[in-house]
């Protein structure tokens, strides 16, 4: 379970979430993404989920960033977007990748937002532009 | 040359403050050894057999004459008093100890040069051709385009943790030196039927122990929408390539079990779904502006009456180090870094220092790293190659050898490398040594030979003339040979001669190898033309015999 903007959703794997979707609807359900999921299986059904979470746990496994690009931009979700078991070591991609919120593993519960806060600049437009330099930007 | 910006030294800066508190946490125990072994290599730093390795990122070969300066105090500095040029273009230190590490990258970032993504899982250095913009059958000059890819993929946020490494290499010229289609992406600068630019793409290539040769996966994609489609590459390899089989990580293996048409359709279908966003459409106008920094700086002349030098070292090294440079009255000066004796792409402290006074007065404060281990000086004028080439001798780098025989391409080998399983320099020096000794060296003509210490073919062993990978059997250090291979306008994959040689017979097998061209080739064939026509049948006789 988890709390998001007051509302507690309950996070139901793909599978599961396609099966909960044919009979009644429930608006207390999330989708939690794992990395190996197909996340356009999720195409028809969707938009009736309030809170689509992904599991950042593996240091070095990238996938759920390709995965949120396809549901923003590929799929159109526009309900939150949510990081969890976050690596403080991943926090400036996070940032950048379209995700709403976080959750950072306990072992980092001794630092705060501002450690992962490196960069000033960036070199590609991504889903959060801030920082972007001159010669990336069009036009 | 690209002409750093005040944000290109802000984002160096920060992301070394970056890494100064990774490691901290790591000495201080709150980064597992596996975290930080992740960390590093994203910052080019490996951990050896005798101590950690930094590998220096030379951006698609290009270094300024400060910047070689700044090499040699680090290799004093921080190493034992030289550095070794890779095949990809960049530079390591061998001798680097961890705790001097934020030193060496503040020692680095005063020259705007650091080792970011030059290893680890992601998008490495792109390598172009050291020749761009100085030759004549160029399509388009590739470095502003290595420049502004390099950027855009530098931290992405999406394509950061990739499966396994990611290698582009990207051609401008008809001729392909680079090896395009041995590279994760390659692209090919290309003009279509209405005269536009564009790339064709070549996706999923690589040596290694499984070598492929990228197969050719779009013919044209308009300059404007290049990042867009490298993206749509790079999403297709992040989600669906292997990361549970480490002998599989590269794309290639996923190019491999999708099939070409497959992984094709995948592209396409993300591509169509993103290239109109109009973030992603490469800025032409700001292209433009960095295209500038790259034009030759150099008008054509018409040279003095250049005296004619009867000096026979300096006559050879004219042949074979000299080319012209297509504006009129410059060429073109190869520096072969493979003096007689020492390892391939060595070079000393005194060298470098000595290398960035020369490019100063003789190159315009420029030179090139290559593929094959050389510093290019592009920018030299016809009147002052004998004195340059005086220079160069007394510092022992006037090697005549470029694309001769003794001019062999290494990996550092076992004496270095952790993932080596046998040596590769003392081969060479063996291999160097019995051809001078034989008098054979410049009767040969223009030959090739690499070595790789191991199957992970950092010397490119697949595509030379002659290849040597290293293998272990027991004690002894074994070289499986393989022989035809080429790169340029048809690359092609050398074939296995048969089994293994142990090292003890492995110069007089390549001698063996080397009498069979020598004896059997006709008028101005090279190797490749004479192993395309008698086949591999004398050679297999030769040394097995």
């Amino acid at each position: 379970m988890l709390n998001s903007k007051e509302k507690t959703y309950k996070l139901l794997h793909i599978e599961q979430w396609l099966i909960e979707k044919s009979g009644d609807s429930n608006e207390t359900n999330g989708i939690l993404v794992r990395p190996t999921d197909d996340v356009e299986s999720l195409f028809v059904t969707l938009k009736q989920a309030p809170l689509v979470a992904f599991d950042f746990n593996n240091f070095d496994d990238g996938r759920s960033y390709s995965q949120v690009k396809l549901l923003k931009k590929r799929l159109g979700y526009q309900g939150e977007i949510r990081a969890l078991n976050v690596h403080i070591d991943h926090l400036q991609f996070i940032f950048r990748s379209g995700i709403d919120s976080y959750e950072l593993l306990p072992e980092y519960k001794q630092y705060n937002e501002d450690y992962a806060i490196d960069f000033s600049i960036c070199y590609q437009a991504a889903e959060n532009n801030s920082g972007l330099i001159e010669q990336h930007k069009f036009g | 040359m690209y002409k750093y910006h005040d944000n290109d030294t802000k984002f160096i800066d920060q992301r070394h403050n970056q890494f100064k508190k990774q490691v901290t946490r790591y000495f201080d125990n709150e980064l597992s050894d596996d975290q930080f072994r992740s960390i590093r290599l994203r910052n080019g730093l490996y951990q050896e057999l005798h101590a950690y390795m930094l590998r220096v990122l030379i951006p698609y070969g290009s270094l300024n004459s400060k910047q070689l300066n700044q090499l040699g105090l680090i290799a004093d500095k921080y190493d034992r008093g030289y550095g070794h040029f890779t095949t990809r273009q960049n530079i390591q230190f061998n001798w680097i100890d961890l705790s001097q590490i934020n030193s060496i990258i503040a020692d680095l970032a005063k020259v705007n040069m650091h080792a970011i993504q030059s290893s680890g899982k992601t998008v490495r250095n792109i390598s172009a051709d050291p020749l761009s913009g100085i030759r004549k059958d160029e399509v388009a000059d590739a470095r502003p385009y290595c420049e502004l890819i390099r950027q855009w993929f530098t931290l992405h946020p999406e394509f950061s943790w990739l499966p396994g490494k990611f290698k582009i290499a990207i051609n401008g010229s008809e001729n392909d030196e680079i090896g395009i289609q041995f590279n994760d992406l390659g692209l090919q600068l290309v003009l279509n039927d209405k005269h536009e630019l564009g790339f064709s793409v070549y996706a999923g290539g690589g040596l290694g122990a499984a070598p492929m040769l990228a197969p050719k996966i779009k013919s044209f994609v308009p300059e404007i929408d290049i990042l867009s489609y490298i993206e749509s590459v790079l999403r297709v390899y992040n989600l669906y390539g292997k990361r549970d089989n480490d002998k599989r990580l590269r794309i290639k293996f996923l190019v491999k079990r999708l099939g070409i048409e497959k992984f094709h359709d995948l592209v396409e279908k993300d591509w169509l779904s993103s290239r109109d966003d109009d973030e992603i459409k490469l800025n032409i106008s700001k292209l433009d502006k960095i295209k500038k920094d790259f034009i030759a700086p150099i008008k054509p002349i018409t040279s003095k009456n250049i005296e004619q030098r009867v000096d026979f070292n300096y006559t050879i090294w004219k042949s074979n180090n000299v080319s012209d440079n297509k504006v009129k009255g410059y060429s073109i000066v190869s520096v072969s870094l493979t003096q007689i004796g020492s390892a391939p792409g060595n070079i000393d402290s005194d060298q470098l220092r000595h290398l960035s006074a020369l490019a100063s007065k003789y190159s315009l404060n420029e030179v090139r790293t290559t593929k094959n281990q050389d510093i290019v000086f592009p920018y030299v004028r016809n009147e002052d190659l004998y004195e340059l080439w005086q220079q160069l001798e007394m510092f022992d780098l006037s090697s005549p050898h470029n694309s001769t025989f003794a001019h062999i391409v290494s990996c550092p080998g076992a004496d270095y490398c952790s993932l080596a399983k046998a040596v590769s320099i003392p081969v060479s020096k063996r291999i160097q040594n019995r051809f001078i000794e034989n008098g054979l060296l410049f009767e040969i003509g223009e030959l090739n030979l690499h070595i790789s210490g191991c199957e992970n073919s950092c010397a490119h062993h697949h595509v030379a003339d002659i290849g040597l990978l290293g293998l272990n059997k027991g004690k002894e250090d074994y070289y499986q040979i393989t022989l035809g291979g080429r790169t340029k306008n048809d690359t092609k994959l050398g074939k296995k001669l048969g089994r293994a040689i142990a090292s003890v017979d492995v110069v007089d097998a390549v001698e063996k190898i080397v009498n069979v061209y020598v004896n059997n080739k006709q008028q101005g064939e090279n190797f490749n033309q004479l192993f395309n026509r008698i086949g591999i049948k004398l050679f297999k006789e030769a040394v097995y015999a």
